[in-house]
């Protein structure tokens, strides 16, 4: 009989707790709710009335017009970078987490020790020789450097995690691969990928993100504003003098929108992703 | 015995070794070369060009007397105290998501934090440095709109901060004073998505019957946090700890972004990595860049050392 009462305080002991967890949300999603309505209006209007997004019959289109044609370029390149860079990066980790998992071998320990000692090298302060070293090896101003550069920066990570996964896949599957004549190359693909799948796809996200929010490295290589990616190409656009804040949120949200996208297929992946990840980590 | 069964391994699988020689290389040659060159050339007066001098131990006494290197060490400091303020809400938010009795909210609420991840950093960046705006910014709306510019022009009336005027536009990015303030509150409430899913893994073998045991105890929701929820997410609070020190201490794209190359007016944004950038790629002193690098180096090393070391996590 007491069951329905208890229950009953429960959801109202519990809606504090929402409403706690609604604000903080709120005013986290605040900033993606201005760039929205402040896209669609000119400076004018968005003095007049900051705060309220205006009718849509007087949306100002072409501030979207602009920015899609200032932005597709950079994300063509971005996504040139990123793609290649999560790629490859995830390849090589997998071959990798493979040697250390599967095999002691003489001298893994070692070049174990080599991947996490650089857990501790923070990699923006080696900022300054590396790119005297894309200097020599002839690769500034190209979109090259940000994709090799991209790949070295996520092995640790990447293999650190897929090591511990790889070592927790049963062994049997491995020896029947072996029975049936499977070469390690085999083995890599028929087994470890197709049971790895959540986590590469966690891992992925992770490198594409890096790869995507990067500003610091495009800053210093790239020269060209044809090779421009959206890091270089957003902080240009802030350094116009006269801002038509219109135009320049209507880019912001133009260079989300590859991301938005990729969240909506990965959403779950992302949220169990990261938390399962966390607790092996 | 284990030699010879570790000779016959060699012997069969010694292929696999080209399995771990690309990730090898990548990384000797973008990362292991790069920090040998940081070490080698922090010894040398050099423009970036072939022409370089050996000059010892030079770069580092110039380090040791350089008052903005030197003071932008105090404010890295002040920014990491910062950042251990800011890393409340988010295990304050995991907590209360946890404590929710239902599934389905819980993954919602979840998702709803991932949401605005979808925002570039940089951009999010540039739009707080849209808000702090002293004309058109939403903080002086807001600050106007609930009276609370009163509050401060009051304070500042008070305690004669000269920084708070009644009918002046407060300059968030632009006056001195400001910046350090402005540097902190900004990304307000500062929840990171990826913290509080960390958060809320450490959380998760907490089962709803330990608290319903606590609840007959008589433990008020303080009580559940000191003794059911903090040593459980303690390892994860270190893990945020040392990210942050390393985030912190190394960092400078914010500082470059929302300021400029020098820390912004009176160089009271200046941390030790924008005086690197600045002194490679503003003066061309690649030398000197190298040498300050290492010095922040050393820096996080020790920090991650003492937190590994000192903040113990009982299991």
């Amino acid at each position: 009989m007491s069951l329905p009462i208890a229950r009953k305080s429960d959801l109202r002991h519990d809606w504090t707790k929402h409403l706690f967890i609604l604000f903080f949300i709120l005013i986290e999603l605040f900033p993606l709710y201005m760039m929205f309505q402040v896209s669609f209006k000119d400076n004018a209007t968005f003095i007049r009335s900051p705060w309220l997004p205006s009718s849509p019959v007087s949306w100002h289109w072409e501030n979207w017009g602009f920015a899609f044609k200032l932005i597709l370029p950079y994300i063509a390149n971005t996504v040139f970078v990123a793609v290649t860079g999560t790629v490859c990066s995830l390849f090589l980790a997998i071959l990798g987490a493979y040697f250390f998992a599967r095999h002691k071998l003489p001298g893994s320990g070692l070049l174990w020790a080599a991947f996490l000692a650089l857990m501790l090298m923070p990699g923006v302060v080696n900022i300054t020789p590396l790119f005297m070293l894309l200097k020599s090896l002839k690769l500034l101003n190209t979109l090259w450097a940000l994709v090799l550069v991209g790949i070295a920066g996520g092995q640790v990570f990447s293999i650190f995690v897929l090591r511990n996964f790889i070592e927790d896949l049963p062994r049997d599957l491995f020896e029947a691969a072996e029975m049936d004549g499977a070469s390690h190359l085999q083995q890599v693909f028929n087994v470890v990928i197709p049971m790895s799948g959540p986590i590469i796809g966690t891992l992925a996200i992770l490198s594409f993100l890096g790869m995507w929010n990067d500003f610091l490295m495009p800053l210093i290589v790239l020269r060209d504003k044809e090779l421009f990616t959206l890091g270089v190409g957003l902080i240009y656009l802030d350094g116009e003098y006269v801002k038509q804040w219109g135009q320049i949120m209507a880019a912001y949200f133009v260079a989300s929108i590859p991301l938005i996208i990729v969240f909506l297929f990965t959403m779950r992946l992302f949220v169990r992703g990261l938390s399962a990840g966390a607790i092996k980590g | 015995m284990a030699a010879t069964l570790s000779r016959q391994k060699l012997l069969r699988e010694w292929k696999l070794y080209f399995f771990v020689v690309p990730s090898l290389v990548m990384v000797l040659v973008f990362a292991y070369f790069p920090a040998g060159s940081a070490i080698y050339h922090s010894f040398f007066e050099w423009a970036g060009g072939d022409t370089k001098q050996l000059i010892g131990f030079d770069n580092f006494r110039r380090a040791f007397h350089d008052q903005v290197l030197l003071n932008s060490f105090v404010t890295v400091s002040v920014l990491m105290v910062f950042s251990l303020f800011q890393m409340m809400p988010s295990i304050l938010l995991a907590v209360l998501i946890h404590r929710l009795k239902s599934d389905r909210w819980q993954y919602i609420y979840r998702v709803l934090l991932v949401v605005p991840m979808i925002v570039p950093g940089l951009v999010r960046l540039f739009i707080w440095k849209f808000f702090f705006d002293p004309n058109l910014g939403v903080l002086n709306g807001v600050l106007d709109f609930t009276g609370l510019k009163s509050v401060l022009v009051a304070l500042d009336h008070t305690f004669h901060w000269g920084v708070f005027y009644a009918n002046v536009p407060i300059g968030w990015l632009s006056q001195p004073e400001l910046i350090l303030p402005s540097l902190f509150l900004w990304g307000f409430p500062w929840i990171g998505a990826v913290g509080v899913l960390i958060f809320l893994a450490g959380l998760q073998s907490i089962g709803q019957d330990v608290y319903e045991a606590a609840e007959l105890d008589g433990i008020g929701p303080i009580g559940k946090f000191i003794y059911i929820e903090l040593p459980l997410i303690l390892t994860q609070i270190r893990l945020m700890l040392v990210l942050l020190i390393v985030a912190t201490l190394g960092g400078y794209g914010l500082q470059l972004q929302l300021l400029n190359e020098y820390g912004g007016p009176g160089g009271r944004g200046m941390v030790p990595g924008l005086w690197m950038y600045n002194r490679a790629f503003y003066a061309g002193e690649f030398g000197y860049a190298c040498a300050i690098g290492m010095i922040i180096f050393v820096f996080i090393l020790v920090l991650t050392f003492i937190n590994n070391r000192y903040v113990r996590v009982e299991k």
